[in-house]
């Protein structure tokens, strides 16, 4: 209660209601304590928190989401403080240095032209994450909103959105990516835009699923007989039960959105340099298996499984805060 | 918000008739409701008793418009004498939870529970009014109290697992009076209770009533609960109406074979124990609504019943056989009196 923001704050109550005494409330006073003691004694009053508060507490408890929080943390400011952070340019190349295998001054060696790894990874972080989390955001929101209408109308609704998602889903995704970038350019918009219409029919499906099964819940039907509208039900009651599996998908859509874009990178259909992605710093490195410049596939490979972790192990952290009932299993 | 105003208390606030529900189920089309007639005057409390899958639940559904599309409803239902049966989607939206509202039987099934206990009786009330911040925080907090919530201020905050079995019924209950309705439909609010729980939750009822002067719709398969709160008592069976009186002739004088038998097969603690005698029972099993017995739906099984004859015949209406007392029998006067039925 104390962290919601309803609606209005200047509606007012139209009246006091009928021959409710001049305090306008049914029977303020009505209630002797007589009974309320029984279960009062047996359940002494706990110490009210508000909902966020019991969030964190649930979320903090979760050791291995924490940890990745901070990690996720960690790299971000890392990739986005690039300039700050990073030992290098991003550009800058040292011809004379040529290739060098991780040393002091250089952690992840460098490449051919000299240029810094740990820099350029830095860098490359930038457009990875960027697309990453743009990507999760939009294809959950527009699968959620698909998912949610689908399973709550049902019927000719249902049929209609489901199949439009089962053609998503059989649509060659790299090859319709690759057109795409091809015809409207390797901007990261546009990567991101095009991924985003490629990734939301699996949190379509499962939030179709989720959203089905809640609402023949009972407590459905509840607010149906207070009045409620589809639309209230489905944004107050039913979505709120389904946070879990929403965030989990979007958190998977983080890590395959980040692969997907890496995917790409390293097919060369992805961002074009000189912007780099961790895909393009894995093309690059590409040649270099079984090579003495084997390192640098550690830089950009490191950073994209500690990241698609991270966010994965987040992900599950925040499902488990957001079920009350999950409290009283662990 | 209230209802309207009150001006004949001989205007019910909820009159039912030829109420007919058919579902239809693999098997055919299922009769769940037949021709169901009643009404609820102001501030009365209606007592809605019959066994398992003889339309109880049915009804209370119908009256919302809260059975699924499929299935088929005809009739009429007016509430102040407006037909409700057959309204808009919109139009019902306004009329539940703020003229007729609901309290479910399973608390704990009927809250949302991902959702604090305070914020969904808040909701109960933003749904039909714009109120927001500390009034209705502060109304919230009220209704909990009204309801018997100890602390309510910090158990608005808590989740309904965190809640008992009866803290989650009141907390039911301060949701369906949060707008004031003219009628509360209870669906066996006590059953899923224990007893001790069940008395207090009644209590709550009659305060709460007593103060609001709502209506009343008390479905229930308890006679127990019904002799308690009841005013009038609807007898179904089989999905028809097979009784109605006040409730005192229910239990001193009942007019249908089925409500005697019902009352005999209570277990009585001011009956002298005989360890000869067993608990009566009615024999025979209800009727499938699928394939129900012609004539009376009862008569297989009443010790009454002419066989061939009238019972198996010719179904019987609703006839008053007193001062507002209705009975759907062909020969009331054969049900056993009390003497049998001690009270």
């Amino acid at each position: 209660m104390s962290t919601r923001t309803p609606r209005d704050d200047d509606g007012l109550v139209e009246g006091p209601p009928r021959d409710a005494g001049p305090s306008g409330v049914i029977g303020a006073e009505l209630l002797p304590s007589a009974t309320g003691e029984f279960e009062a004694a047996a359940h002494a009053a706990p110490v009210a928190r508000s909902q966020w508060a019991l969030l964190r507490r649930r979320f903090f408890r979760h050791k291995l989401a924490v940890v990745s929080l901070g990690v996720l943390a960690l790299i971000f400011v890392a990739c986005f403080g690039a300039d700050l952070f990073a030992p290098y340019s991003n550009t800058q190349q040292d011809l004379l240095l040529g290739p060098v295998s991780p040393r002091v001054g250089h952690w992840l060696g460098t490449d051919e032209l000299g240029r810094d790894q740990l820099s350029r990874v830095l860098y490359a972080g930038q457009i990875s994450l960027k697309v990453g989390l743009a990507v999760a955001l939009i294809s959950t929101f527009v699968g959620t909103a698909v998912g949610a209408i689908a399973g709550y109308a049902g019927r000719a609704t249902d049929q209609v959105l489901m199949r439009v998602t089962d053609l998503f889903l059989v649509v060659p995704a790299l090859a319709i990516l690759a057109l795409a970038l091809d015809r409207f350019g390797n901007e990261d918009t546009t990567i991101i835009l095009v991924l985003a219409g490629l990734f939301w029919m699996y949190a379509a499906r499962v939030v179709r699923g989720q959203v089905m099964s809640i609402k023949e819940k009972e407590f459905v039907e509840a607010a149906r007989a207070s009045g409620a509208s589809s639309t209230r039900i489905v944004v107050r009651h039913v979505l709120p039960n389904t946070v879990g599996p929403i965030l989990v998908t979007a958190t998977l859509g983080v890590a395959l959105a980040i692969v997907t874009e890496s995917t790409l990178s390293f097919l060369g259909f992805g961002v074009q340099p000189p912007e780099t992605s961790w895909g393009n710093l894995l093309k690059d490195a590409e040649g270099t298996v079984g090579t003495s410049q084997a390192y640098l596939i550690y830089g950009p490979g490191l950073a994209i499984l500690i990241t698609v972790l991270a966010v994965n192990f987040v992900g599950d952290g925040l499902r488990d805060a957001f079920d009350p009932r999950s409290e009283r299993r662990r | 918000m209230t209802s309207a105003p009150l001006a004949d208390p001989a205007t019910p606030v909820l009159s039912v008739r030829g109420l007919t529900v058919d579902l239809p189920t693999e098997q055919g089309i299922l009769r769940a409701v037949d021709g169901l007639g009643f009404e609820v005057a102001p501030g009365e409390t209606l007592g809605v008793v019959g066994e398992s899958g003889s339309g109880k639940s049915v009804t209370a559904l119908a009256i919302l418009g809260l059975l699924p599309s499929s299935a088929r409803v005809s009739g009429a239902v007016e509430l102040h004498g407006r037909p409700i049966l057959g309204a808009s989607e919109k139009e019902l939206e306004q009329v539940r939870g703020a003229q007729v509202a609901m309290i479910f039987q399973d608390a704990l099934a009927a809250l949302n529970p991902v959702m604090p206990v305070g914020t969904q009786v808040g909701e109960a009330i933003t749904v039909h009014r714009e109120v927001g911040g500390a009034e209705l925080r502060e109304r919230v907090v009220e209704l909990l109290d009204v309801v018997g919530i100890p602390n309510p201020a910090e158990r608005a905050d808590q989740y309904p697992h965190e809640y008992s079995g009866g803290m989650r019924q009141r907390a039911m209950i301060a949701m369906a009076i949060a707008n004031d309705p003219a009628l509360l439909i209870a669906d066996e609010p006590t059953t899923a209770l224990d007893v001790t729980i069940q008395a207090q939750v009644l209590d709550v009822f009659r305060r709460i009533q007593e103060r609001t002067r709502s209506s009343v719709i008390l479905v229930t398969h308890d006679l127990g609960v019904v002799a308690g709160v009841a005013d009038r008592v609807l007898v179904l069976y089989a999905g028809r109406a097979v009784e109605v009186a006040g409730v005192d002739r229910t239990f001193y004088a009942p007019a249908h074979p089925y409500t005697s038998g019902l009352l005999a097969s209570l277990p009585r603690l001011d009956r002298r124990a005989r360890r000869d005698r067993r608990l009566h029972q009615i024999g025979g099993q209800p009727p499938s609504p699928l394939a129900l017995p012609a004539g009376c739906a009862f008569h297989p099984r009443c010790e009454h019943a002419e066989v061939p004859g009238r019972c198996d015949g010719e179904g019987p209406e609703l006839r008053e056989v007193g001062p507002g007392h209705l009975s759907a029998c062909h020969f009331p006067e054969r049900v056993p009196a009390p003497e049998t039925v001690e009270r």
